[in-house]
């Protein structure tokens, strides 16, 4: 039997949503299969059927050629499929072995460690990777830390591996490493999964690709028979540009200056350890970097979310450090936060409300005590209009809209001059594309681009190079609390940005 | 999210799936909240069955209140400083601040108002006609500030108001009782504990004659109020924001401890006002343990009413029967009256069973062996 997995009309409804629509879905032994779509394309929502999460509505499940039920992540294992989520699912004060062996049952009331560290070490081995099983998992770094997760499946013998967008926390040698160890697990004939909207990544890996849109298989093919314009019309629906097109930037003052900026972060630790950077109006500055390398330290800081315990940040000649966000917010500052729905947006409040969630207490909207709620209404009927937000009505819930949708929400929100009726001094946009599709992706870059060009200046984190090195006038590299590096993009290799990332010594000496 | 799989260990052939809902309908949130009534009234006639009565003869008693224009008429008085402390709570819920306290600021309402009304007797520092105003304003402040320090504690320092609200009852009522047996017993009293019964013009009866009519409409203008700053006010905007999410409300720029201070002083404000409808109102003087837990059952209230001001008024007419009804069965069936307070009990058990019920579904399949 060459069939590993064989998914037949799977259909999966969700409250207004058909997230699964008739899928066909087949993974041959030995192969990598990429798994493309936007997000809500119903990608996720698939494999999670596959490992037991969801029940699917109709449709049959075969799996070496078996009818088999999966009603649970258990019963999916002891069939042989893993699945690695996105987030790591490992438990940070236990050991890699530790890790591994939970929940096993083979391993008995007494366990060998001894024997169960040598066959790890082995395991790992056999892929290429080095690893102490005996580390605690908090020492490891994210590549790492996705081996453990694969070796926890290859472990209990999984046959089938569903990767869920694997990559979005490595550098591109993290990144270079796990394609070749899946090569390697591919060549003893398992099958993988591979979960990606990037599209650079199928030509990478994969032997077959799998692209679906809004919950429906467009096509299935062979990599080597397609190119990439193809996959990304199957994919939105339409053709893509895959460059943007930017007036020179004529900066103009400066923006914001940040000295020395020093800051702890919620374990207490240095996150910060000195950044200098300086961003012009008429500027976007992108700072790339693996994630947590401070970024999301650098960001609090500026919009007054955390303390610093050193250096300062001067907006129009005012030193905003420690300042509370509401005068922050008031000199000009705008802050698209990473996670929209955990820390800009309330779920359960309506449109318009998460529209006004800054600019209600200013005037005109309100004069102090009371909120005037006609003037909002029409200024948010305005801004729906011009930010193309898509909804039913003013008055729907925000968590009932798309990714898309919340991402345009909030950049009419910070961007549109309501608070001081003017355009924004420094847009802090962190991780602004995460998750969105590429239509969304394209209107996110575009905006940027025309509120730079028009005189705000804009500091851009980013964790995926190419958009970086694409939207920046300026890319700064970010590896544990400081600026490694700056640049214009084409300056520098993406091999050495790379290397910075990993903050090789050297590397940053252009 | 699969919780349960039971058919699997009794290999059943069907699997049974306890599921969580996405998104659940008002409908559904309506009808288990009247289930828990319901329910609740079933589960309270099994207890009255086993005692040795007919159920039926108890509700018949319960369901007579209503009925009867001069109990109805006690009802509403009873409902008074419930709605009141309930409305005070829905200002408090809204911003998740879990306030068990009306209890106590309904103490220091009550402490405050009879302290004015002390202040005048025996004093004379006030003139009759500024009295009640007085007191309405001294129970406001008094209760607010009971509130604001949890309130205050909380924000700042992450201290669990549930803890705080709940022993600051404590401290009020003993308090109370401190003063009434000691400096503030009236001593042509005959030695009972119990204040200077309160002069005309400090009590409720004075606007229309009648506490039931006056107190009802103070509780409709608190209503009116209470929506006025839930919905077109700035704080009842940052309310809402706070109560929805702590991290987007900082995001916002919105001053987190100011606004739950604030927030924390009008509700206990209200309940305090609560506390006054009590000694100028219902008893018309101070007296141990004046209050018989409204400050619980308001909780059970806004509960019920889903923290919507105008559906308090009727909730709490219906638990102010239910305390008439209360005094009625230990009158003539002899039931202690802790049998009320159970069926209260009963009724939050269920609606917090509801609570969680309502986000799950069941859901039956036939299994396919494969």
């Amino acid at each position: 039997m060459n069939e590993l997995v064989s998914l037949k009309g799977i259909v999966k409804h969700f409250p207004g949503v058909l997230a699964n629509d008739n899928v066909d879905f087949t993974l041959r032994k030995g192969e990598i299969h990429a798994l493309l779509g936007e997000n809500g394309a119903g990608k996720t929502t698939l494999m999670n059927i596959l490992y037991g999460l969801y029940r699917p509505d109709s449709g049959e499940i075969y799996i070496e050629g078996r009818r088999v039920e999966i009603s649970s992540p258990k019963d999916a294992i002891k069939l042989g499929v893993g699945m690695v989520h996105q987030n790591f699912k490992l438990i940070p004060s236990h050991t890699i072995l530790e890790n591994i062996i939970l929940g096993l049952k083979e391993v008995g009331f007494i366990i060998n460690y001894k024997k169960i560290s040598e066959e790890i070490k082995k395991l790992a081995e056999s892929y290429g990777w080095r690893i102490n099983p005996n580390a605690y998992v908090w020492q490891l770094t994210a590549g790492e830390k996705q081996q453990v997760e694969l070796l926890k499946l290859l472990y209990r013998d999984a046959r089938i591996l569903i990767l869920d967008e694997p990559t979005s926390v490595l550098t591109p040698q993290e990144c270079r490493i796990l394609f070749q160890a899946l090569r390697r697990m591919a060549g003893e004939g398992k099958g993988i999964i591979f979960i990606t909207h990037k599209l650079d990544e199928v030509f990478a890996i994969s032997d077959r690709v799998t692209v679906m849109r809004k919950g429906k298989v467009v096509v299935t093919k062979e990599t080597s028979k397609t190119d990439m314009s193809e996959l990304a019309q199957y994919m939105v629906g339409r053709p893509i540009l895959f460059t943007i097109e930017k007036k020179e930037p004529k900066p103009s003052g400066e923006a914001i200056i940040i000295k020395n900026l020093k800051a702890f972060n919620d374990k207490g630790v240095l996150a910060l350890k000195g950044v200098d950077l300086v961003v012009m109006k008429n500027e976007i500055v992108g700072v790339i970097g693996v994630t947590g390398n401070g970024q999301q330290e650098l960001v609090e800081v500026i919009a007054g979310l955390r303390k610093a315990a050193e250096g300062s940040i001067l907006i129009d000649g005012i030193n905003i450090v420690n300042s509370s966000p509401d005068r922050i917010i008031k000199l000009g500052v705008a802050y698209i936060p990473p996670e929209p729905l955990r820390y800009s947006i309330a779920p359960n409040l309506t449109l318009v409300d998460n529209l006004f969630i800054k600019a209600y207490r200013y005037k005109p909207y309100s004069n102090g005590i009371l909120i005037n709620w006609k003037k909002v209404y029409k200024k948010a009927d305005e801004l729906v209009k011009n930010f193309q937000i898509i909804s039913p009505s003013l008055f729907t819930k925000a968590k009932s809209l798309s990714g898309g949708n919340l991402q345009r929400l909030i950049l009419a929100r910070e961007l549109s001059g309501l608070i001081g009726d003017r355009i924004p001094r420094l847009i802090v946009a962190a991780y602004p594309t995460k998750g969105l599709d590429i239509g969304a992706t394209e209107f996110v870059h575009k905006t940027l681009i025309e509120y730079s060009r028009k005189g705000s200046g804009i500091l851009f984190i980013s964790e995926d190079i190419e958009e970086a090195l694409m939207i920046s006038d300026r890319v700064a590299v970010m590896h544990d609390g400081r600026i490694v590096g700056i640049f214009k993009p084409g300056e520098v290799d993406i091999e050495k940005i790379g290397l910075m990332m990993a903050g090789v010594q050297g590397a940053s000496t252009i | 999210m699969t919780v349960v799989d039971v058919a699997k260990t009794l290999t059943i052939p069907y699997i049974i799936k306890i599921q969580k809902r996405l998104y659940y309908s008002r409908r559904l949130s309506i009808l288990t909240t009247f289930s828990a009534v319901i329910i609740a009234f079933g589960v309270a006639g099994l207890f009255f069955t086993i005692i040795g009565l007919n159920p039926l003869e108890v509700y018949s008693y319960i369901g007579g209140v209503f009925a009867s224009p001069t109990l109805l008429l006690e009802s509403f008085k009873r409902a008074i400083p419930i709605g009141l402390a309930a409305l005070g709570l829905s200002i408090a819920f809204r911003m998740n601040f879990w306030n068990i306290g009306a209890e106590g600021q309904m103490y220091m309402g009550m402490l405050a108002s009879t302290g004015i009304v002390l202040l005048h007797v025996y004093y004379g520092l006030i003139p009759d006609y500024f009295v009640l105003l007085l007191m309405l304003l001294a129970a406001f402040f008094t209760g607010g500030l009971w509130c604001s320090l949890p309130a205050f504690l909380k924000a700042k320092m992450k201290v669990n108001e549930i803890l705080t609200t709940l022993m600051m009852n404590y401290i009020a009522m003993y308090l109370a009782d401190f003063l009434i047996y000691g400096p503030w017993r009236d001593p042509k009293g005959y030695g009972f504990p119990l204040s200077v019964p309160f002069p005309e013009y400090s009590k409720l009866t004075i606007i229309f004659g009648e506490f039931a009519y006056g107190g009802l409409l103070l509780l409709c203008l608190t209503a009116v109020l209470v929506f006025t700053i839930l919905k077109y006010t700035k704080l009842g905007f940052e309310l809402k924001i706070v109560g929805e999410s702590i991290e987007t409300a900082r995001y916002a720029g919105i001053n987190l401890s100011k606004v739950v201070t604030v927030g924390g002083f009008i509700a206990g404000g209200i309940a305090g006002m609560g506390g006054l409808t009590i000694v100028s109102g219902i008893i018309g003087r101070l007296r141990p343990r004046a209050s018989p837990g409204y400050g619980y059952t308001a909780i059970i209230v806004v509960l019920l009413s889903a923290l919507n001001p105008w559906l308090i008024i009727p909730v709490s007419i219906f638990f102010g029967g239910l305390f008439v009804a209360g005094d009625i069965l230990q009158a003539t069936l002899r039931i202690p009256g802790a049998a009320v307070e159970m069926y209260q009990a009963l009724i939050f058990l269920f609606i917090v069973i509801g609570e969680f019920m309502k986000r799950y579904k069941i859901t039956i399949t036939r299994r396919v062996f494969g």
